[in-house]
């Protein structure tokens, strides 16, 4: 998983049938130099991902990337590459 | 498969059920020339793995779903622990 922060929401009006009632977020990955300054920037190059969690705007998510990222839905069909699979509390790391 | 060094820990009360339990700690990849990945990554480990560790991470979520269920988003998990590193001409030993 990589860290990002939601940045955003997005709101399909015509989709597959599969993202009905999801969440799409924005996210900004961060990167290691940002996550050691603690200074709320990303840096990373930004991404959808599915977010069932109820990230909120500004927090960071841990998010999974590739095939398992359509694990939680199995055995159904989800064409989903990008899934948040935690909203982190807290970052344990030496500056 | 990829090295990486531990960094730190990352705790988490919200998150996908099967991983309820689960160690999570921050890495960041380790490239041949030594250099470290622009982005931390975060893994789940069941070896124990320490702060400053070189691990061995696994990118593909085999061992998860098998430990965390079939519905388990788990993909990253630290596979080993490193104790020797050998590349042409040299051997690096990694500290405990």
């Amino acid at each position: 998983m990589r860290l990002g922060i939601v940045r955003g929401h997005v709101i399909l009006n015509l989709a597959v049938k599969a993202f009905r009632g999801k969440t799409l977020v924005v996210l900004e990955p961060v990167t290691m130099e940002n996550l050691r300054a603690r200074n709320g920037l990303g840096g990373g190059k930004s991404l959808v991902a599915i977010d069932a969690l109820g990230a909120a705007k500004g927090q960071m998510v841990a998010f999974t990337e590739g095939r398992e990222a359509a694990n939680p839905y199995w055995p159904d069909a989800m064409p989903v590459d990008a899934y948040c699979s935690l909203i982190v509390d807290s970052i344990g790391i030496e500056p | 498969m990829f090295l990486a060094r531990i960094e730190g820990t990352t705790v988490a009360a919200v998150k996908h059920p099967t991983l309820d339990g689960c160690r999570f700690l921050v890495a960041q990849r380790i490239e041949a020339d030594g250099s470290v990945g622009l982005e931390p990554i975060v893994v789940v480990d069941w070896l124990g793995a320490g702060n400053g560790s070189m691990v061995m991470v696994s990118t593909d979520g085999d061992i998860a779903r098998e430990r965390l269920g079939n519905t388990t988003p788990a993909r990253m998990v630290v596979v080993g622990i490193v104790d020797q590193v050998q590349t042409e001409g040299s051997t690096r030993q990694v500290k405990a």
